[in-house]
C-alpha cells in the first residue's frame, strides 16, 4: 500500500511536468496543424536558461520563470514569423523536416556552445523531500513544479476561455478558414500559438531542470513523451494533453513499482496502442476533427 | 610550363614513398567523442593526447588517426575496419564502452591488427581467446569483488542491485551476484533501469521497502547524481552504497557533497595511489584541462603510451602483437602485463582500488597497501 501511494504521488508529480510539455505541443498542433519536432529542443533551451539564470545571476530556477516565459514567447513568436509560417500551407513532410531541422540547429549549437558535459543545477532543496505520515516522501522541487504547472494550466485555460484572443485562438483551432472569414487574423493567431507553445516548452524545461540534468540532447527523450501525451489525449486538445501527461507519469511509476523500471516504456506504449485502437481520436479528441 | 608541371609531379611521386617510409608509426584511436558517453569520452581523449605529447617530448613520433563511435557498436566496428583497411594503422587503442569494444574485439583476429582496450569492463572481451585483443583495465567482475572484499569485514547480510540496462551494468551485476552468493549475501531487490529517465523514485522506494544492508549501483554520468538525489529524497539509507565505477567516480559526482558523502566506489585508478607518476599525472592533467582526471583518463594515457612504445620498436602489426604479449611496463596504472589466467587471454591483472568520498574528495580506502585512509562503515546521512 505504501509503495502504491508513493508511486501514485511521485507519478502524478512527474506527470505534471510531462503534461506541461504536452500542452504546449498540443496547442501548436490545434491552432496551426503542425507537429513541432523542435519541441524537445525548446525544452532544452528552457533548461539552459534556468541553469544560467541560477549560476550567473543567482536567481532561483522557479523565480527565473518570470524571465524565461516572456523570452521564450518572443523567441517562438519570431521563429513562427521567420520560418514556420512559410510552410503552414505546405504538405506535412515539409513542416516536419523544417521543425526537425530547427531542432537539430538548436541542439547542435547548444553542443558547441555548452559542450556535452551534463550540467547539474543544485539548489538548497534539490534533494530534500516532504515527509508525509506513513513514510511517504515527496520531492520538494517536484511539488513546487507541480503547483506551478497547475497554476499555469489554470491561467492558460482562463485565457483560452475568457479573453478575445483566447477565443480567436480556439476559433482558429476549430476551423481556420471560417475563422479567417469571421475577420480573425489567423496569421497572428499562429504566431501567438507558437509563442505560447514555446513558452510552455521552455517552462517545462526550466521546471524539470532542478530535478534532472541539463544536456544539449536532453530534450529528445521528452519530445517522444510530449508526442505520446498529445496523441493519447487527442491532438489539439489542451485538457487531453493535461490528462495524458498525468496518465503517463502514473503509468510509468506504477510499472516501475509492480513490473520493472526496465519495462516501463513497454507498458506506456502498449497502453498507448490500446487507447488508439479503442479511441483513434485520443481520449479527448473529437471524431474527424483533424481532417 | 607543362614540362615543369610533369617534372614536379614526378618529383612529388618519387619523394612521397620516401616520406612514407620515414613516417612515424601509425596508430588508430576509437573513442566516444559524441553521443551519450561523450563526457567520459572526453577524459579518454585528453589522457591519450597527454600520452602522445609525453612521447613526442621523448622523441617518439606517432601518427594518430582518431575515430568517433558515438557510443554505437556499429560505428565502432566501421571505424576499426576503416582504420585497418584504409588508414593502414598497425595497432588500435579503444573503444571506450563495453558494447563497442566487445564488437570490435570479435574482428581483431580477422584483420590481425592488435586492439588495446583501455577502459571497457565487460569480461567477455578478453574471454574468447582472441590473440589480438589486449585489455589494460580490470574486467567487470573485479569491480564487484573488490567492493565486496572491502565491506566483508563488517558482515553485511543483504544486498540490493540498482543498475543501468547497459552491457556494463548487466555484466557487472551478474558477477556481483556470483560474488555476493560466495559471501552468503541474500539478494532482496533487483532494479534494472533505462538511462536518462527523470524519475527513479518508484524503483528506489521498492529497494527501500526491502531494507538492504548494501545497495550496489551501476550508473553512468549524471544518472548517478539523479539516483542518489532521489535516494536521499525518499530516505533510502542502507549500511553502504557501493557504486561500481563510471558515474560514481567522477569529480562532478563527488562535488555534490550533500548526496555523495561516504559513497564507496571501485575504481581503476586514483591520484593518491602510490604507482609511479600517478600523482604527477593528476597535477599535470589538472593544469592542462582545468579539471580532475577520471580513471578513464589514466587508462587511456597508459594504454596509448604502451601501444606507441611497443609499436615504435616493432613497426608491424604481427610483431606488435608479439611485443604486447611479451612486454612488461610500470607506470601510472601500476605494473602492467598482458597474461592468460582464469579464462582470460591477454588480460592485465590490474589491482582495483576502493575509494570513499569524504567531503567532496575521493580517498583510497582499500586495499590497505595502496591506501592511507580507513573505510567508514556504516553509511550515515
Amino acid at each position: 500500500m505504501l509503495l502504491f501511494l508513493q508511486a501514485l504521488l511521485s507519478g502524478t508529480l512527474t506527470g505534471g511536468v510531462y503534461a506541461l510539455a504536452g500542452i504546449g505541443m498540443s496547442l501548436v498542433f490545434g491552432v496551426m496543424n503542425i507537429s513541432n519536432f523542435a519541441h524537445g529542443d525548446l525544452m532544452m533551451l528552457g533548461m539552459y536558461l534556468a541553469y544560467f539564470a541560477f549560476t550567473l545571476l543567482h536567481i532561483d530556477p522557479y523565480v527565473s520563470l518570470v524571465m524565461i516565459m516572456p523570452t521564450a514567447f518572443l523567441f517562438g513568436f519570431l521563429m513562427e514569423k521567420v520560418f514556420i509560417n512559410r510552410v503552414i500551407h505546405h504538405p506535412h513532410q515539409n513542416q516536419i523536416l523544417l521543425t526537425i531541422g530547427l531542432g537539430l540547429i538548436m541542439s547542435n549549437t547548444a553542443l558547441l556552445a555548452f559542450t556535452s558535459d551534463p550540467k547539474i543545477l543544485t539548489t538548497s532543496y534539490s534533494s530534500s523531500a516532504f515527509n508525509l505520515p506513513g513514510g511517504i516522501f515527496l520531492s520538494v522541487p517536484l511539488v513546487i513544479s507541480f503547483l506551478i504547472t497547475c497554476g499555469i494550466t489554470a491561467i492558460l485555460s482562463l485565457f483560452l476561455l475568457k479573453t478575445s484572443t483566447g477565443m480567436a485562438l480556439r476559433a482558429t483551432s476549430q476551423n481556420r478558414e471560417a475563422a479567417q472569414l469571421m475577420g480573425i487574423n489567423v496569421a497572428k493567431m499562429s504566431a501567438i500559438a507558437f509563442g505560447i507553445g514555446t513558452a510552455l516548452a521552455a517552462t517545462a524545461g526550466a521546471l524539470i531542470a532542478p530535478t534532472y540534468y541539463i544536456h544539449p540532447l536532453a530534450g529528445h527523450s521528452f519530445l517522444l513523451k510530449a508526442f505520446t501525451i498529445c496523441v493519447l489525449g487527442g491532438l489539439g486538445s489542451v485538457a487531453g494533453a493535461g490528462v495524458g501527461g498525468l496518465i503517463i507519469g502514473v503509468v510509468e511509476a506504477m510499472s516501475s513499482t509492480y513490473i520493472s523500471s526496465d519495462w516501463k516504456d513497454v507498458v506506456v506504449f502498449v497502453l498507448f496502442l490500446a487507447v488508439l485502437l479503442l479511441r483513434p481520436q485520443g481520449l479527448f479528441g473529437k471524431k474527424g476533427e483533424q481532417s | 610550363m607543362k614540362k615543369k608541371l610533369v617534372s614536379l609531379v614526378a618529383v612529388a611521386l618519387l619523394a612521397f614513398p620516401l616520406l612514407a617510409s620515414a613516417a612515424p608509426v601509425k596508430i588508430g584511436f576509437i573513442n566516444s567523442i559524441t553521443g551519450k558517453e561523450a563526457q567520459i569520452g572526453e577524459n579518454l581523449t585528453n589522457g591519450a593526447a597527454m600520452a602522445i605529447e609525453d612521447l613526442k617530448a621523448k622523441g617518439i613520433q606517432v601518427d594518430l588517426v582518431k575515430e568517433d563511435d558515438g557510443g554505437d557498436p556499429k560505428n565502432a566496428l566501421a571505424a576499426y575496419e576503416k582504420l585497418v583497411t584504409r588508414d593502414g594503422v598497425i595497432g588500435v587503442v579503444g573503444p571506450y564502452t563495453s558494447g563497442c569494444a566487445n564488437v570490435v574485439a570479435s574482428r581483431a583476429d580477422q584483420y590481425k591488427v592488435p586492439l588495446l582496450v583501455p577502459a571497457a569492463a565487460k569480461e567477455e572481451i578478453t574471454m574468447k581467446g582472441y590473440k589480438n585483443v589486449f585489455r589494460l583495465n580490470a574486467p567487470a567482475n573485479v569491480y564487484s569483488s573488490v567492493l565486496m572484499k572491502a565491506v566483508a569485514p563488517y558482515k553485511p547480510k543483504t544486498i540490493a542491485y540498482v543498475y543501468a540496462a547497459t552491457d556494463f551494468g548487466v555484466s557487472t551485476v551478474k558477477t556481483a551476484q556470483e560474488n555476493a552468493a560466495k559471501m552468503g549475501l541474500t539478494e532482496v531487490a533487483n532494479e534494472k533501469y533505462q538511462q536518462g529517465q527523470p524519475d527513479y523514485r518508484s524503483s528506489l522506494a521498492k529497494v527501500k521497502a526491502a531494507n538492504p544492508d548494501l545497495v550496489f549501483l551501476v550508473s553512468y554520468d549524471a544518472d548517478a547524481i539523479l539516483l542518489m538525489r532521489q535516494a536521499k529524497e525518499i530516505g533510502l539509507s542502507p549500511k553502504a552504497f557501493l557504486g561500481a565505477g563510471a558515474g560514481y567516480t567522477t569529480a562532478q559526482f563527488a562535488q555534490q557533497t550533500e548526496i555523495s558523502n561516504l559513497v564507496i566506489s571501485a575504481t581503476q585508478w586514483t591520484d593518491d595511489v602510490n604507482w609511479p607518476g600517478a600523482a604527477n599525472f593528476a597535477l599535470r592533467y589538472k593544469a592542462k584541462y582545468g579539471k580532475e582526471p577520471s580513471y578513464h583518463a589514466a587508462c587511456a594515457y597508459e594504454a596509448m603510451r604502451i601501444m606507441v612504445l611497443t609499436a615504435s620498436t616493432t613497426k608491424s602489426a604481427v610483431k606488435l602483437q608479439a611485443g604486447l604479449k611479451a612486454g612488461v611496463w610500470n607506470g601510472i596504472m601500476g605494473p602492467v602485463k598482458f597474461a592468460d589466467y582464469g579464462g582470460f587471454t591477454n588480460q592485465n591483472n590490474h589491482p582495483m582500488l576502493v575509494q570513499q568520498i569524504s567531503n567532496g574528495k575521493y580517498e583510497t580506502v582499500y586495499p590497505a597497501q595502496f591506501s592511507k585512509k580507513k573505510l567508514i562503515y556504516p553509511f550515515k546521512r
